[in-house]
Parts: C-alpha cells; structure tokens; sequence
C-alpha cells in the first residue's frame, strides 16, 4: 500500500478498507488522527473499529487517496466518550464484528493496534452503559458492545495461534507453560502445570504436603468408584436399547440409524 | 502450556532483583469510568477498575494507552450486596468491584458530561415513527377540553 499515507495506515484498520478509502471533506474533520506511536493508535472515532456503514459507494482506491495532513490525537479521557453527536441518540449505527479469517490476514504490528482500539472502543461501550443505568436510560446500541467483544475473542485465538505456530517451529513445544501428567490422592490422572519458584522442590515445605500418588487405603474407593461408573454406563445403554425396541413394537417401519 | 482465553497470565513471570521490567502485551483489563456518587475535587476522575489491578497498573494503563497525566491513584474495593433474595428465596450476589480514584496532574479537571442530552427528534417522513407520533397527537388532542368553552369546566352546565 504504497499510495496509503498515514492516515491510510489508520483507515487499513478498519474492515473494507480495500473498497472504501475515501478522503472527502465531510470525513474530514479536525478529529481526524494518525501518526501511530506504539501504543496509542487514536483512531479517528468516526471510522469506527467495526466495518463502516457510513461509506455507502466504494470507490478505487488509488485513484481517489488525497495527501492529508493530520496531527496526533490527544484527547485524553474524552476518548472514554463517544463523539459528541453521538450524545443522546437512541442508535448508533455500527459495522460488523472482525471475523478471525480477516484476523488472519493481517500483519502483528496491524493486529496490535488494533486490539487497542477494540480496547478504548470496548471501554468507551462500557462507561456509556453504566451512565445509562445510572440516568435510567436504554444505552443506544448494545450490540456494539458484544460486537466489540467477539472481534476481541477472535484477535485473541488468532494471536495465540500464531504464538502456537512459532513455539512448535522453534522448540517444538506445544504448550508455552510446562506441564506434566500426575495422579493425585483420588487416583485421578490429570495435567499438573508447573509454576515458577525461587527455590527448589525439595525445599518447598508446601509443595512436599502435596501427595503426586495415591496412597494404598484408596484403592478399595477406587474399585468402587469404577463399579458405580461402569454399573450407570450399562444402566443407560439398556435403558436405551429397551426404548428402542418399545419403539420397533410400537412403530415396525421405523427406520433405525446404525449406531 | 495452558489453554487461556485471554493474555493476562494467571502466573506473571517471577520476579527477582536484577529481572527485566514486566511488560504486559494486550492488556484485557477494561476501565469504566464513572459518576461520582459523592462530591469529588475537580482534578479527580472515577473509575471501576478490575479486581486484579493495582494503582500502578491503572496508572501506566492510562498514560501509555490514553495519554492522561496521572498524579496519585488511590484505590478501593466496593463490597457488592448479599442480602436480596429472589424469588426462590436464595441470597442473590452483587458483584464486588474495585473503584479506583485518579487524580489527574499537570493542573488538568475534568467533569463528568452529560451523555444523555435532550434532542428533539423529528422522525422521518413516511416513516412508522412518524405516523404514530401524529396519532399519539391527535389523542392527546381530543383529550383536551372544548376550546370555544374558554376554559370554563364541564361542571357548569350549558
């Protein structure tokens, strides 16, 4: 995207971007923002975080781009409010949710900024919702919120998908915290992830309270245990196949899925 | 490695001196900032905070990511009621929640807005709202008593 200036790389954060970047004089407007620093990518508020409906004619996007000059946002804590024009409408129109197939096509440093945006978007939603209760008044579009949480999920799936992708390419670990597979006292296997300390196990006086085997009194409760499990097992499999055959009495063309 | 939903680890890495500063990637905690309930100074800003951050967390969140210039945060936790109970007569939970108040530097106030402004709104034309506005209207007309009575009640016949 060569052609893209700043304020380009801003409007690249937004879903259509490649259909509707559109500088025109009504967009704007001296809240327009750009020049991303590493953490506070100010996102002009009206290009919101979801897909835009606001640009109704998709145009081609080289042709249209117009030099834009643009200062860095710094509006501090009005960004935990919506625009101004947005104050006491009933709706708000919004796009739609990032999907994570988008998600994935973007860059880190793309998926980065915009996990901050979803973030400010995601509080601004929150602050508005509370003075709603507290005004006792409906707060106007609360899909947004659950949108913005979706596109979040998914952002969060796609990074650690990645992550994943890296570790087993580099070290061939899938997980990133060590675990192991251990019994405890009930003789139930399960996998007991590891934690950081600063001192050896053997020193560790709680971690030595900690019983990693079953001790030999357990093991009539075990054997008991499995009797219960396996007698419901059996239970419900009769139950179904006496169903089944009051049904075939009942029903003699009924036709029967192969188990 | 465990199968967590969001960044925030459960277990940070442990620190010992001479450690690299803990930096947190896409941070999951979400601030609200609030009305005040009580009278508060001009330079003091409310918010609800989650349980798990503390008053440098909320302070760095909200220079790095909202450029706000944050003097001192002090911090509180808001015990939510048990006592309501519902129908089945159970204990009904509020939630707890901790309230952070920060007070912003370099001389800056800030004052909560009103978000919910009076608008006066025409419907379109055409439109549903629009015809039910007129015929909420034209109810509220009949309502009214006969004009040419000059505001003498039904009380007084003729």
């Amino acid at each position: 995207m060569a052609a893209s200036s700043s304020a380009g790389r801003v409007l690249t954060l937004c879903k259509q971007f490649q259909n509707v970047l559109r500088i025109s004089s009504a967009i704007n407007t001296p809240h327009c923002a750009a020049n991303f620093t590493k953490y506070q990518p100010h996102v002009y508020r009206g290009k919101s975080p979801l897909a835009a409906l606001s640009w109704s004619t998709p145009t081609s996007y080289l042709g249209q781009c117009r030099a834009l000059h643009t200062t860095i946002s710094r509006r501090g804590l009005e960004e935990f409010f919506d625009l101004p024009e947005n104050w006491g409408e009933t709706s708000v129109k919004s796009g739609a949710p990032w999907t994570a197939k988008q998600l994935r096509t973007k860059s880190n440093e793309d998926l980065h900024k915009l996990w901050y945006v979803l973030l400010k978007e995601k509080n601004m939603l929150l602050t508005l919702e509370q003075e709603a209760k507290r005004q006792r008044v409906q707060m106007p579009s609360p899909e947004r919120l659950r949108k913005v949480e979706r596109s979040i999920i998914r952002l969060e799936t796609v990074v650690t998908e990645r992550e994943t992708a890296l570790r087993l390419l580099q070290t061939g670990q899938e997980k990133g915290r060590p675990g192991d597979w251990r019994k405890n006292t009930f003789g139930y296997v399960y996998w007991y992830r590891f934690k950081e300390y600063a001192i050896p196990w053997y020193m560790n006086k709680r971690y030595k309270r900690k019983k990693f085997y079953t001790p030999k009194f357990v093991e009539p409760h075990i054997r008991l245990r499995l009797e219960k499990h396996i007698r419901e097992k059996a239970r419900k499999a009769s139950l179904k196949k006496k169903t089944l055959a009051k049904l075939m009495e009942k029903f003699p063309q009924m036709k029967v899925s192969a188990p | 490695g465990s199968k967590r939903l969001f960044t925030s680890p459960l277990r940070y890495p442990l620190y010992q001196l001479g450690n690299p500063q803990l930096r947190i990637f896409r941070p999951n905690w979400f601030l609200t900032l609030v009305r005040p309930g009580k009278e508060q100074p001009p330079d003091t800003a409310q918010f609800r905070i989650p349980m798990e951050m503390t008053k440098c967390d909320v302070k760095n969140y909200l220079e790095k990511i909202y450029n706000v210039p944050v003097g001192a945060v002090r911090t509180r936790i808001q015990f939510g009621s048990n006592k309501k109970r519902n129908h089945l007569s159970q204990k009904v939970k509020q939630p707890d929640y901790k309230v952070a108040y920060v007070q912003l530097a370099q001389g800056q106030t800030f004052t909560f807005p009103d978000i919910f402004p009076e608008k006066d709104r025409t419907a379109a034309e055409g439109s549903v709202e629009e015809m039910q506005e007129k015929f909420l209207e034209d109810e509220k007309q009949k309502q009214k008593p006969d004009p040419r009575r000059g505001g003498v009640t039904e009380w007084f016949g003729l």
